[in-house]
């Protein structure tokens, strides 16, 4: 049953998907639609680390800057194949992810936070600085991977389609991590770190995996971006708010779900995009930002997905805290109890625990 | 009868001079205490004379500051906690831990050895897991809770969890502390049997205890500390009239 309506929820998902650049008015929605899926990978790839081990990293903009700049340099000064050089550009990332890593999952909770935000405000700094290399802040152009001929509205629909595969590719595999046994050891982390590990969990090797894989699928992200936008600003790339964002969406969508960055995604991709819209020239979309995760913290601390399905469950059936025990037990309980004694101090613990609760 | 104890005694867990301090604090003073292999041994003291530091330096959760541990002759000293549980050595923590916001399978589930990387990405619910699982819930008596939070069941639930996912790695040795601590009567003899039967069955205990009547029923081996180290051993009858262990409860 709880299959078959997932199954049915998945496929609804995907024909919207598919189905989005179609209905899309204009071309403006359609480059909404693209900004959208972009935040739903940043945010999925995110929660690899953040939903899994409960390490929220608010500099998470280092990897997709980092992507996106590598995938551009990459493009600009080797005749690589522009997708090659976007995943080449992910394994650089990840590979740097590896000593970042080590440093600074040494450190938890709000220790760790800082350490990331330090992270993404260097790289801005390097960034901006190194001009010759990385076009400084005049920025920075990425030739785009398609041939002059397709038109605008043709990009977007064609990168929408490309953000939505590379979403499916990270869904995919933090689907497959949620039901490993690495994916068990990894939520055991997030609960109690040192339990974990003195129930035999390598924690720190652990964390460092997920933390490698969400910077390799966050790299990618903006190596994706970098070569729809065609063109990066360090102060875009390194920012605290694009980290901020992926937060936000995850927590409001909720963590510990598949499918909560993606929804977070859709709401606040779609509210910023809004926002800026109608008052693009001030700071008020922010403002709306700051006030929707004041309210999610503070109302819906699991975010959407447990908040709704916590909902549902009030109409399920609920498991019982004592055992249930049919009269045919019962009987045999009886018989035996009247052999053994023991079965008698059983059930009175048993009615005592019932009524502890 | 001390005697034929002495002959057939092996020891398990070990320290010399194991030492630690949180800054003028010494919690651990140069301790130096073995345990005997396959035997109910107890760790007695009063409050604050580092009982539970002890556990946790010998565990791998704080790094002592000098002094040496060993586990049947191999040194454990300062190595991480996740080698010392695949050493074969579980522990329970004084405040029962348990994984919240996990349903008491998956806090089982969390204790399956899993070594290389062939086995991470092996589901989580393998058959023969979750029925291991299963039947040691069962042992302990929660195994109806399978499905709930772990966060939903009563405190005295969430301690045999915590005694059930321990022994779903299969320790040799396992360190309970406080095993009694806040739980009513009737489950205190559930967990004291349960400890009988599972010695019986091979497996070694280290316990921290303030439950007297539970510490001299159960174990074979009673060591006494005070002020970060031992000053007394033996079967529980020795220790129980041993004037430096009177002195050191009630101050005489």
């Amino acid at each position: 049953m709880r299959s078959v309506s997932r199954a049915v929820g998945l496929l609804v998902l995907a024909v919207a998907v598919l189905a989005f650049p179609s209905l899309a008015p204009d071309p403006f929605i359609l480059s909404v639609g693209v900004v959208i899926m972009s935040y739903a990978v940043l945010a999925t790839s995110w929660n690899f680390v953040g939903g899994f081990t409960g390490y929220i990293s608010l500099g998470h903009a280092s990897y997709s800057g980092l992507g996106a700049y590598a995938t551009a340099l990459l493009v600009i000064h080797t005749s690589l194949n522009p997708w090659v050089a976007m995943l080449l550009g992910g394994l650089v990332v990840a590979a740097l992810a590896v000593p970042i890593g080590i440093a600074s999952l040494r450190v938890r909770g709000a220790s760790f936070v800082i350490v990331s935000i330090a992270m993404v405000l260097i790289l801005l700094l390097v960034f901006q600085s190194w001009g010759e290399f990385t076009g400084g802040s005049n920025g920075l152009r990425v030739p785009r991977p398609f041939d002059e001929s397709v038109l605008r509205p043709e990009q977007h629909e064609r990168f929408f389609y490309l953000h939505a595969a590379l979403l499916a590719v990270a869904l995919l595999a933090w689907w497959a991590i949620d039901r490993s046994r690495f994916g068990t050891g990894l939520k055991a982390i997030r609960e109690d770190e040192d339990k974990a590990q003195s129930l035999g969990v390598p924690t720190f090797n652990y964390k460092l995996t997920a933390f490698v894989i969400s910077a390799f699928f966050t790299a990618l992200g903006g190596g994706l971006y970098a070569l729809w936008f065609g063109f990066l600003d360090p102060i875009f790339q390194f920012s605290i708010l694009v980290g901020s964002y992926m937060v936000l969406m995850s927590l409001l969508g909720g963590i510990r779900s598949l499918f909560g960055p993606l929804l977070g995604a859709v709401i606040v991709g779609y509210a910023v995009e809004f926002f800026k819209n109608q008052y693009g020239d001030t700071q008020f979309h922010l403002v709306a930002m700051g006030l929707l995760l004041g309210l999610v913290v503070l109302f819906m601390p699991d975010g959407i997905i447990p908040a709704l399905s916590s909902l549902l469950n009030r109409f399920r059936p609920q498991a019982a805290s004592i055992r249930e025990v049919s009269a045919g037990d019962l009987a045999e309980q009886r018989r035996t109890a009247s052999a053994a004694t023991s079965t008698d101090d059983e059930s009175t613990d048993r009615l005592s625990e019932g009524a502890q609760r | 009868m001390t005697d034929a104890v002495a002959t057939d005694t092996r020891i398990g867990l070990a320290t010399e001079g194991l030492r630690k301090s949180f800054g003028g604090v010494t919690a651990v003073d140069g301790a130096s205490v073995q345990f005997h292999h396959g035997k109910v041994n107890a760790l007695i003291g009063p409050n604050g004379s580092g009982k539970t530091t002890f556990f946790n330096c010998v565990t791998g959760m704080i790094k002592p500051d000098a002094g040496r541990a060993t586990y049947l002759g191999d040194d454990i000293t300062g190595k991480a906690s996740h080698k010392i549980a695949r050493a074969g050595i579980g522990r329970s923590f004084q405040l029962c831990r348990v994984f919240p916001r996990m349903t008491v399978m998956e806090n089982m589930l969390v204790a399956v050895r899993s070594t290389g990387l062939r086995h991470l990405a092996r589901p989580a619910r393998s058959d023969a897991d979750v029925d291991r699982a299963r039947e040691l819930l069962a042992r302990v008596g929660i195994d109806h809770l399978e499905r709930s939070e772990a966060r939903d069941i009563s405190y005295g639930q969430q301690k045999l969890l915590e005694l059930a996912g321990v022994l779903m790695g299969d320790p040799e040795t396992i360190m309970l502390d406080e095993p009694a601590g806040g739980v009513n009567p009737a489950l205190i003899d559930r967990i004291a049997t349960l400890v009988r039967d599972l010695n019986a069955e091979g497996k070694t205990f280290l316990i921290v205890e303030h439950n007297m009547d539970l510490v001299m029923s159960l174990s074979d081996h009673v060591v006494v500390f005070d002020r970060g180290r031992q000053i007394c051993e033996g079967p529980p009858s020795v220790v129980q009239s041993d004037p430096r262990v009177l002195e050191a409860y009630l101050g005489i």
